[in-house]
C-alpha cells in the first residue's frame, strides 16, 4: 500500500467541491438497501412507547443484542448525535449544551447528547421551543429513557457522560455501568487475544454482561431469555462474517468498495436489530463487490492511491469526503473505525453460550488496546 | 515555623531533584506514580520512595510533538518531561487512568521511553458496582505483585500496615493544619498549604511527618495571627497543582482561602486507610470510601454527589464564595461545571470560574475578575 506522503494532500483542499475534477465516488448500490433498514430502526424507536416497550439509552460498545433479546427499544447516544448531525440538526443541541456552560472542548458527541437531553427535558416542556420547529419535532420523537446503560470501552469520559444524564433526569432512572478495561498489554505473555490479561479481562466483562442482563430483568420484571439472545446472535454472527469476507475481497485493485461504503454500513453491525435483514444486506454488499471485481470496477473512477483512514467520522460530510478523495484518485480502502471496531472476531461467539465471545469482541475494539498492539493490527490490515 | 515551610517549599518546587538526591543518598529505588488514585503505601512498604509525578513549570518543548495540543497541561508536561529524559532515574512509573487523556499519555511515554519500566493498572471507575470492591482489591494485589517482582522483594502484610500507619499519621497532621487554618488559629496562605501537601507527595514520609509534628506543635503552642480577608473556598484543579502566582493573586485581592478540595490540598489527605486486618482489603475500602468523602469527577458513583458536597463544604467552612479552578481541557471536570454553577446560583453563593493553562495565564485579567467577585460577594453578605 502507498503511504500518505506520496499523495499530494494539498489537492484535497484546492478543490472547492469534490466534483471539480468531475470524478465522483462510485458508491455501492447495496448501501441504499441498508439505509432502509436504518430508517425502519428509527421509526420503530420513535414509536416504542406506543408499542409498550421500555426504552434503554445507552452509550459505548455494541450491546443492543442484549436489549433486543429482552424485547426493549434502545437508543445509542452517539448514533442519535450522528442522526441529528446527518440532518444538520446537531448545532442547536450543542448550543443548548454550551448555553448551559458546557465547554466547547467537551466531546461533541457528548455535548449534542446532553444538549438534547436538556432541550428535551427543559425547553420543550417549558414551551420555550416552538413545538412545530423541525428541531423540536426531531427531538420530541426520541422516547425518554427508562434505563441508562453505559458500556464504554477505554474512554472514561463515556461513563461521566451517562452519569451527567442520570443527574439531569433527577437521579430517578436506574443506571448501570459495564466497565470494559483497556488491554494495556504490559505483561510478558501479552498479545492480540492471548495472555493472562486477556483471559482475566474476558472473565471480567462476561461477568458484567450477565449482571447487566440481571439488571434488565430487574427493571422490567421479566426473566431474561438467553435462548433468544442466542437466536439474535445467530443473525449478527452471520452478518459479521459476511461483512468481513466482503471486506477481505477489497484488497484487489481497484478496490471495489471504499471506507465510505463501510462507514454507511456501520449502523448495521453497531446498533441495528439482529435479524435476517442484516444478513441479507451484507449478502447483497458482498455480491455487488464480487460483481465489481469481475467487471474490474472500482469505488473511485481512477484509483492511483490507497489509503487507510484513522480517526472518527464526520457524519455530516460522508458524501462530500467520499467525492473529495475520488476527485484526487485516492481510494480510502480501510479504516480503524470500519475495519477494526465492530464484531471483528465473530468466530469467538459460540451460539450455544454467546456471552463470553461477545465480551471478547467488545474487548478487541482497537481503541481498547495499548498502542503497540493496536499499531501492530493496523499494520497487519495494511499488508 | 518559616524554616519548616521553606523546606517543604524547596522540595515541592523540585520534586525530581529531591528524589534523585534521595536515591543517591540511600541507594534505594524511586517509583514515580500518576496522581489521584494510587496508594503510595504499596511502594513505600517495598522500601522505595514513592513520588507523585508533578506538572513541571518549564515550557513544553520536546513534548509538543508527542501529544495532542488539546490535552491538559498535566498530560503535556508529563510527556515533555519523559521525552527530555527527566524520568530516566526512576526505577518504574505506576500508571493508571482517571481520564482518557492519561491513557494516551501512558502510551506515548511507553513508546518514547522504552527503557522506563511501567506498571500499569486500571482501577474501576464505577464505584458502586457490586464488584467494585473486589476489582479494586484485585488491582492493588496485582500492583503489589508487580512491585515485588520489580524490586525483588516480598512485602509482608506487617510492612504494608506499618506504611499505612505512617501515611495515616502524615495525613492526620495535615488535616490538623487544615482545621487550625479553618478556625482562624493559623495564618497559612494557600501557597504555604500547597507546599505542605505537595511536599508530602514526594518527600520521604517519615522525614515529612517528623517536620509536620514540629510544625503542628509550634502552631498549637502559640497562636499565630490569622489574616482577615474574605473567606473563600477553592475547588477543582485535579492532577496538577495550581500555579503559585495564581494562589497569591487570589489572596492579594482581599480573600483568605479557608478550605479547598484541590488534589494538591484537602482531597489528597482527606481519607485514611484502615491499619488493622488485611491491608489490601483496607486499601480497597479506602479507595471506595474516599470518593464519598470528597467526590471525584473522574469516578462515577450514584452514592456521591460532588455538587452537594461542595455546597455543604462551603457552608461548613464559613466560606463566602467559591472559586473553581479548571485546568484547561480537563474533560472530567468540564462535565460538572454547569451543575456547580447552577447549584451555587440557586444557593445565592458567589462562584467564580477560572480556567488555568500550563503555558501562560492572563493574571491581570484574572485579577480584575477576582476583585469583582470579592465585591459582589461582600455586597451579597451585606444584603443578606
Ligand atoms: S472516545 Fe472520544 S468521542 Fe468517544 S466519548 Fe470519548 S471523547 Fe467522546
Ligand atoms: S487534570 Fe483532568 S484532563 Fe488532566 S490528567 Fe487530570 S483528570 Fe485528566
Amino acid at each position: 500500500m502507498r503511504t500518505v506522503d506520496t499523495l499530494d494532500l494539498t489537492k484535497l483542499s484546492q478543490h472547492n467541491t469534490g466534483t471539480a475534477s468531475g470524478k465522483k465516488a462510485n458508491r455501492l448500490k447495496a448501501t441504499k438497501l441498508g439505509s432502509v433498514i436504518v430508517n425502519d430502526y428509527w421509526a420503530d424507536l420513535f414509536s416504542a412507547k406506543e408499542a409498550g416497550k421500555k426504552v434503554v439509552w445507552y452509550n459505548g460498545t455494541y450491546i443492543p443484542p442484549f436489549f433486543q433479546a429482552h424485547d426493549l427499544a434502545w437508543v445509542h447516544g452517539e448514533a442519535w448525535s450522528a442522526y441529528l448531525a446527518a440532518r444538520h440538526e446537531e448545532q442547536p443541541a450543542q448550543r443548548a449544551g454550551e448555553d448551559r456552560g458546557y465547554d466547547r472542548e467537551l466531546c461533541s458527541y457528548a455535548r449534542t447528547h446532553i444538549g438534547q437531553a436538556l432541550l428535551d427535558k427543559v425547553k420543550l416542556a417549558e414551551g420555550q421551543l416552538d413545538p412545530q420547529s423541525p428541531r423540536a419535532i426531531a427531538i420530541s420523537k426520541l422516547p425518554a429513557p427508562d434505563m441508562l446503560i453505559n458500556a464504554y470501552p477505554y474512554c472514561s469520559s463515556g461513563q461521566q457522560w451517562d452519569e451527567t444524564i442520570y443527574r439531569l433526569y433527577g437521579k430517578k432512572i436506574p443506571i448501570f455501568n459495564v466497565s470494559i478495561p483497556l488491554l494495556w498489554g504490559g505483561r510478558q505473555d501479552a498479545g492480540y487475544m492471548r495472555g493472562t490479561e486477556w483471559e482475566e479481562r474476558s472473565d471480567y466483562v462476561e461477568m458484567q454482561l450477565r449482571a447487566m442482563a440481571a439488571f434488565l430483568s430487574e427493571h422490567t420484571g421479566r426473566p431474561y431469555d438467553w435462548d433468544r439472545l442466542s437466536e439474535v446472535m445467530s443473525f449478527i454472527k452471520k452478518a459479521a462474517i459476511l461483512r468481513k469476507e466482503a471486506m477481505d475481497l477489497c484488497s484487489v485493485s481497484p478496490a471495489p468498495a471504499s471506507f465510505f461504503d463501510w462507514i454507511v454500513s456501520i449502523a448495521h453491525v453497531n446498533f441495528l436489530p439482529g435479524t435476517q435483514r442484516i444478513v441479507d444486506y451484507f449478502e447483497a454488499v458482498k455480491a455487488e463487490i464480487q460483481q465489481r471485481i469481475a467487471d474490474g470496477v472500482g469505488a473511485v473512477p481512477n484509483e492511483k492511491y490507497r489509503l487507510f483512514f484513522d480517526g472518527m467520522m464526520n457524519w455530516n460530510k460522508i458524501g462530500w469526503l467520499a467525492d473529495k478523495f475520488a476527485a484526487v484518485d485516492a481510494a480510502v480502502v480501510a479504516g480503524r473505525y470500519t475495519h477494526m471496531s465492530f464484531w471483528q472476531e465473530p468466530e469467538l461467539v459460540d451460539l450455544k453460550n454467546p456471552v463470553r465471545g461477545m465480551a471478547q469482541n467488545y474487548l478487541v475494539c482497537p481503541n481498547n488496546h495499548g498502542a503497540p498492539i493496536m499499531i501492530g493490527e493496523i499494520d497487519r490490515i495494511c499488508d | 515555623m518559616r524554616e519548616i515551610l521553606d523546606i517543604f517549599s524547596g522540595i515541592a518546587g523540585d520534586s525530581l531533584g529531591y528524589a534523585r538526591a534521595w536515591k543517591e543518598r540511600t541507594g534505594r529505588p524511586v517509583i514515580g506514580s500518576f496522581p489521584m488514585h494510587f496508594p503510595s503505601e504499596l511502594a513505600h512498604a517495598a522500601g522505595a520512595l514513592p513520588v507523585i509525578i508533578q506538572e513541571a513549570d518549564e515550557p513544553i518543548t520536546d513534548g509538543e510533538a508527542g501529544v495532542f495540543s488539546f490535552y491538559c497541561g498535566y498530560n503535556r508536561s508529563v510527556v515533555d518531561q519523559a521525552m527530555k529524559g527527566r524520568f530516566d532515574f526512576l526505577d518504574a512509573i505506576m500508571f493508571g487512568d482517571h481520564c482518557v487523556q492519561l491513557l494516551g499519555t501512558a502510551d506515548v511515554v511507553r513508546w518514547n521511553v522504552p527503557d522506563l519500566k511501567i506498571l500499569f493498572n486500571q482501577l474501576i471507575s464505577s464505584m458502586n458496582a457490586d464488584w467494585a470492591w473486589e476489582e479494586a482489591r484485585g488491582a492493588f494485589a496485582q500492583l503489589r505483585k508487580e512491585l515485588d517482582e520489580l524490586l525483588g522483594k516480598s512485602v509482608t502484610d506487617d510492612a504494608l500496615r506499618a506504611s499505612i500507619t505512617l501515611f495515616n499519621r502524615n495525613r492526620a497532621l495535615i488535616r490538623r493544619l487544615y482545621a487550625l487554618r479553618n478556625t482562624r488559629r493559623l495564618a497559612l496562605s494557600a501557597r504555604d498549604m500547597q507546599h505542605v501537601v505537595k511536599s508530602s507527595m514526594v518527600m520521604d514520609r517519615a522525614d515529612h511527618t517528623a517536620l509536620l509534628e514540629q510544625l503542628v506543635a509550634l502552631v498549637e503552642g502559640g497562636a499565630v495571627p490569622r489574616s482577615t480577608g474574605m473567606p473563600v473556598y477553592l475547588s477543582g484543579h485535579l492532577c496538577q497543582a495550581p500555579k503559585l502566582e495564581l494562589l497569591d493573586m487570589i489572596e492579594e485581592c482581599g480573600t483568605t482561602v479557608v478550605a479547598d478540595d484541590l488534589y494538591h490540598g484537602y482531597r489528597f489527605i482527606a481519607s485514611d486507610v484502615g491499619d488493622a486486618g488485611d491491608p489490601l482489603d483496607a486499601l480497597a475500602t479506602w479507595y471506595l470510601q474516599r470518593n464519598r468523602k470528597v467526590p471525584c469527577p473522574t469516578r462515577v458513583d450514584t452514592e456521591a454527589d460532588w455538587v452537594e458536597f461542595l455546597l455543604e463544604a462551603v457552608r461548613e467552612t464559613g466560606a463566602q464564595g467559591i472559586i473553581v479552578l479548571l485546568a484547561k481541557f480537563c474533560e472530567p471536570h468540564m462535565y460538572h461545571i454547569p451543575e456547580i454553577k447552577e447549584a451555587f446560583d440557586r444557593a445565592g453563593i458567589s462562584m467564580l470560574l477560572i480556567e488555568t493553562e500550563h503555558d501562560s495565564m492572563p493574571i491581570e485579567a484574572f485579577k480584575t475578575r477576582v476583585e469583582t467577585f470579592v465585591e459582589i460577594s461582600r455586597r451579597r453578605l451585606v444584603a443578606a
